[in-house]
């Protein structure tokens, strides 16, 4: 075939490009090198703002692209540009030739156990948020207790950080702060929940009638002052360390658990891959677009485009959209 | 003197029109990672002078920027370095309190 | 060999005579000068060192070593090595073979402080004798080693490389003239003494440069003015000396005695610091060891251009450099001459004047008491990994302490002290020590590097033994405290600088970790080991900065190809754990892990 059309990632943007493409009428090879489809959402529980379950939304994309070429367990190896073409060597040891190839690399998930003040990895009772989604799809942790009476959230963890090589906002946590914190409301309604934020940014739909929501109907605490350091008492509760900083004052509260916001950073791997063909990469070393405004789907390259959360933080709506738009874009060049 | 209970206050209002804050740009061309503080209040959680005189870096910056006088707070300073380790914006604060400790009349 | 000139001159000694009086007069001066600067106490010290027989065979031992043989740098760079001790041992040799000669074959012009210099005009071969051929053949095998050493320098300059240096020092123009006629001596020399070889004799070099001279030119109108080239250059390194690096090769002997009577740098600028500054020889091996020098921008602020900006009087740069260095030490680890950068750095610090003063008369805190004290110091309650697997490990040990600062105490003062505000970090000092003494402890564990040097080297702490938990783990074992199983993970240790080159600790880690899991040595360990870059030493040195050093430091680990980084610094893991692609972990908690459950529960 000549005109293949290669997607690198089977998370939801390039699941949502392959269906759109299917419906071009254009067969894509989609390449993912975890066992199943899905990426980052397929391990969520809901999503906000509507509490939608991330699993029947990944059902329905994997119904919608049974007529892709799917590869899983299997990843990228090299690519190289050969005059208008790709050709990409996976690691099952298949060599496409492709016309187009769809970046939907992502993001890979800040690893929390690198500021060592929040204890992560070093304290029983201190998990991230990808912890708390697995245990809430049903996986068992023996970090959560059965009735914690307080429970922090502690918000850009690894992001808006330079300490930790990110400067940009993950822009979800604080959404999906809030949408945890209700959750764990509802199974543990006597807790008292603390928000640890430095600003919220409820930017998208609906999202800030989810933040009234959860101070008016759960009660959820919000503190503004970012943790600087958490220690732990000699019956396993830890105390939170942050700065009021509405009263400008120090402030100190012992929780029974304590969940990190671990925010969007660029993938690494992607990055080397890219960076091989010539493929630019940004400041905050998200692949970069051709322009921030208007060509977000394309790359420097003819052919190369991209969709989702690999040239920067995304919610999944964003997500969703970008992955149509770059389906359209392949299509039409194909057809040039 | 019979005290009728009131008394004249200062008005509370930031009037940023008639606030003197020569001493913070000063501070900013010194160093000028100073003018990137976000106000997140880590350097004056971790502090390990704050519980002995109030110290927080945050508000000695906001202060000067407000013509506060700022010089209790930083009466406990220690210089340790907790705070350089824990800003999220990579402010130099040691440098920061030396150079205010320099410039302050 | 006979007098060749019956009155013994010849005008063209003149230069070289004025460059010798001028540089003997300029040292002169100079030495007295600092003499009279060094505080009383220490020039007492210093004068007593002069008799005592052990300093003078020291001073001996090491002017010999270090200025002539260049001992440390052989050990450190062969081919440098051999460069410089070439050079200097060669040059002191052909001074005093020419005053052999001069005693053996003229006796009576010995009191003629040029004749040694120039003994090949002034004499005239009467009849071959076995004595004097063999001193030709001498004089002309030395010539021929400082040649080599010289033309390994022209080498140097344009290839650094090939010596195994990264970087050279970029010279002034004062120490390029300085250069070239130092490298114009020897040549010249060689050149006059074969223009004269036929009337003089001579050996390898000069009788067959003589026989080639002279068949082509077929004259000896070359002669005498090779003799004035050779003594005119020897006055303009004499003259220029005082102000080039060169001045190093006096102020060295200077230098040894002062440091061999156990004299301490007091003032950043005089007496014992000032020679130091003019001991530099700008030889540059502090720019590859110096952390800073990964960024292009940093080089010039590396000790040999502190040394330079003093000698300049540079203020704003004195002030720059002075700010901006990590005080890692390894510039004055590596210093062949001993300049102690750090040390001199510090007391420029200390001139600044600050209009806000702290006090710390007021704090309170609560009291510790117990035999053991635990101290983990401002940085580790954000590395809490560190102070729990030590507080875990001493447990399982059955040690019964007190951690004196879980909730947060008093800085140990040294963040203060390295900013030059010595007496702010007295006032936190003394706080410490009050807690402590009151405490009624014996022994006091440190886990920080930087708390464990202030503690052991600024504070009086009398009947309480400090000791780093590398020292006290390490005991713990040996008594048969602690048992320790061994994991399949190879680890490479980082020595802290303040652990390491700061208080010399690089044994009890080995010695632990051995116990607890495999070790692999980066290239750059022990003294040579490579700045984190995180050192709350800089005061100015910015993020973006930092980041290429911590960078560098770890490509330095990874060489080593352990699976995992263990160090024993809270800033080091914090800073290393930014960047590393594998696990960084403190010794503490490796220690922990490795430590069997046999041990008493308290």
């Amino acid at each position: 075939m000549k005109d293949n059309v290669v997607i690198i990632g089977g998370g939801i943007a390039g699941m949502e490009a392959a269906k759109q493409l299917l419906s071009l009428g254009v067969k894509p090879i989609l390449v993912e090198k975890a066992p199943r489809l899905g990426g980052h959402v397929a391990s969520w529980h809901r999503l906000f703002p509507d509490m939608t379950l991330a699993s029947d939304i990944i059902k329905r994309l994997e119904k919608d692209i049974a007529g892709a070429n799917i590869f899983l367990e299997t990843s990228v190896e090299n690519i190289s540009r050969k005059g208008r073409s790709y050709n990409l060597v996976l690691s099952n040891g298949i060599t496409v030739n492709a016309a187009a190839v769809l970046f939907a690399t992502g993001f890979s998930l800040f690893d929390a156990a690198k500021k060592e003040e929040y204890g992560y990895g070093v304290y029983d009772r201190v998990i991230t948020n990808a912890d708390l989604e697995a245990w809430m799809n049903g996986k068992k942790d023996s970090r959560i207790p059965a009735s914690p009476a307080t429970v922090g959230f502690v918000h850009c963890v690894g992001s808006r950080d330079i300490k930790a090589g990110n400067t940009q906002c993950s822009k979800v946590c604080c959404t999906t702060a809030i949408k945890q914190a209700i959750e764990i409301k509802e199974r543990f309604p006597a807790a008292e929940v603390y928000c640890f934020y430095m600003d919220l940014r409820l930017f998208g739909k609906k999202y800030e009638d989810f933040y009234i929501e959860a101070q008016k109907d759960f009660g959820v605490h919000f503190v503004r002052g970012r943790v600087s350091e958490v220690g732990e008492r000699i019956d396993g509760s830890l105390q939170v360390k942050a700065e009021d900083t509405l009263s400008g004052r120090p402030l100190r509260v012992g929780v029974d658990l304590l969940v990190l916001m671990s925010g969007m950073c660029c993938n690494p791997k992607a990055g080397a891959l890219a960076s091989s063909v010539k493929l630019e990469l940004d400041s905050d070393g998200f692949l970069r677009s051709r322009d921030n405004v208007y060509e977000i789907n394309r790359s420097n390259l003819p052919g190369v485009f991209y969709a989702g959360a690999c040239t920067g933080t995304k919610t999944v709506p964003e997500t969703a959209a970008e992955a149509r738009a770059a389906a359209l874009e392949i299509y039409n060049y194909l057809k040039a | 003197m019979t005290d009728f209970g009131f008394s004249l206050s200062k008005s509370s209002v930031v009037d940023i029109d008639r606030t003197d804050t020569a001493l913070y740009r000063r501070l900013c061309e010194l160093d000028r990672t100073a003018a990137s503080c976000m106000s997140c209040g880590s350097c004056s959680a971790t502090c390990t002078a704050s519980s002995y005189s109030g110290m927080s870096l945050r508000k000695v910056l906001h202060g000067l920027q407000r013509g506060e006088d700022v010089r209790p707070m930083l009466r406990c300073c220690m210089l340790c370095g907790k705070c350089t380790m824990v800003c999220p914006r990579g402010i130099n604060t040691r440098h920061v309190l030396l150079t205010i400790a320099k410039i302050y009349d | 060999m006979i007098d060749r000139i019956p009155s013994g001159f010849n005008p063209f000694v003149i230069p070289f005579l004025f460059g010798m009086a001028f540089v003997l007069g300029y040292c002169l001066f100079g030495a007295v000068r600092i003499l009279l600067q060094l505080p009383r106490e220490d020039r007492k010290k210093l004068y007593l060192s002069l008799i005592t027989p052990t300093t003078i065979y020291k001073n001996i031992r090491d002017i010999f070593c270090d200025c002539l043989l260049h001992v440390r740098l052989w050990k450190r760079n062969p081919v440098l090595g051999y460069m410089h001790s070439s050079i200097a041992f060669g040059w002191f040799m052909l001074i005093v073979l020419g005053h052999v000669e001069v005693l053996l074959f003229v006796p009576h012009r010995i009191n003629l402080f040029y004749y040694p210099i120039f003994f090949n005009y002034f004499v005239a071969e009467a009849n071959q004798t076995l004595r004097g051929a063999f001193m030709f053949f001498l004089m002309d095998l030395f010539l021929l080693l400082v040649m080599s050493g010289i033309a390994i320098a022209m080498i140097k300059r344009v290839r650094s490389r090939i010596v195994g240096m990264r970087k050279t020092t970029r010279h002034s123009l004062i120490n390029l003239i300085g250069m070239y006629s130092l490298w114009a001596i020897f040549p010249l020399r060689l050149l006059a003494e074969c223009f004269t070889a036929h009337i003089s004799g001579g050996s390898f070099l000069t009788i067959p440069g003589n026989w080639v001279f002279r068949s082509i030119l077929g004259n000896d109108l070359n002669l005498l003015p090779t003799w004035w080239a050779y003594s005119i250059v020897l006055c303009i390194f004499m003259c220029v000396l005082p102000f080039s690096r060169y001045m190093h090769i006096p102020a060295e002997m200077m230098l040894i005695p002062l440091r061999n009577a156990g004299l301490k740098v007091r003032d950043s600028r005089k007496g014992f610091a000032r020679v130091q500054v003019m001991s530099c020889p700008n030889c540059g091996v502090c720019l590859d060891a110096c952390p800073m020098s990964v960024s292009r921008a940093d080089v010039r602020d590396c000790t040999v251009y502190l040394m330079r900006q003093m000698r300049a009087g540079n203020e704003r740069r004195i002030k720059e450099i002075s700010e901006k260095c990590l005080l890692c030490g390894k510039c004055e680890a590596v210093c062949q001459e001993g300049v102690e950068g750090p040390k001199l750095r510090l007391l420029e610090r200390a001139k600044t004047e600050y209009r806000l003063s702290p006090d710390y008369s007021d704090i309170y805190v609560a009291a510790p008491s117990g035999k053991v004290l635990y101290f983990s110091g401002c940085m580790s309650q954000l590395t809490p990994s560190v102070g729990r697997s030590v507080e875990s490990v001493m447990r399982k040990a059955g040690v019964d302490f007190d951690w004196m600062d879980r909730e947060g105490g008093i800085c140990c003062g040294r963040p203060m002290f390295t900013a030059g505000r010595l007496e702010e970090a007295r006032g936190m000092v003394r706080r410490n020590e009050e807690l402590i003494l009151a405490s009624g402890a014996d022994t006091l564990v440190v886990s920080c590097p930087i708390c464990f040097k202030m503690f052991r080297e600024e504070y009086s702490l009398p009947g309480v033994r400090v000791v780093h938990y590398l020292e006290y783990f390490d005991e713990l074992i040996a008594e048969g405290r602690l048992t320790l199983e061994k994991s399949e993970l190879c680890y490479v240790y980082h020595d802290p600088c303040e652990l390491g080159r700061g208080s010399g600790i690089y044994d009890q880690p080995r010695r632990l970790l051995g116990r607890a899991a495999a070790i692999a040595e980066a290239p750059k360990a022990r003294a040579e080991s490579v700045c984190c870059g995180g050192s709350l030493g800089s005061l100015t040195l910015d993020f973006a900065r930092r980041e290429k050093m911590t960078r560098a430091s770890l490509e330095n680990l990874y060489a080593s190809h352990a699976d995992a980084i263990a160090t024993a610094c809270p800033l080091c893991l914090a800073t290393f754990g930014r960047y590393s692609d594998r696990p960084v972990r403190d010794v503490a908690e490796i220690i922990d892990q490795q430590t069997k459950g046999n041990n008493i529960e308290l």
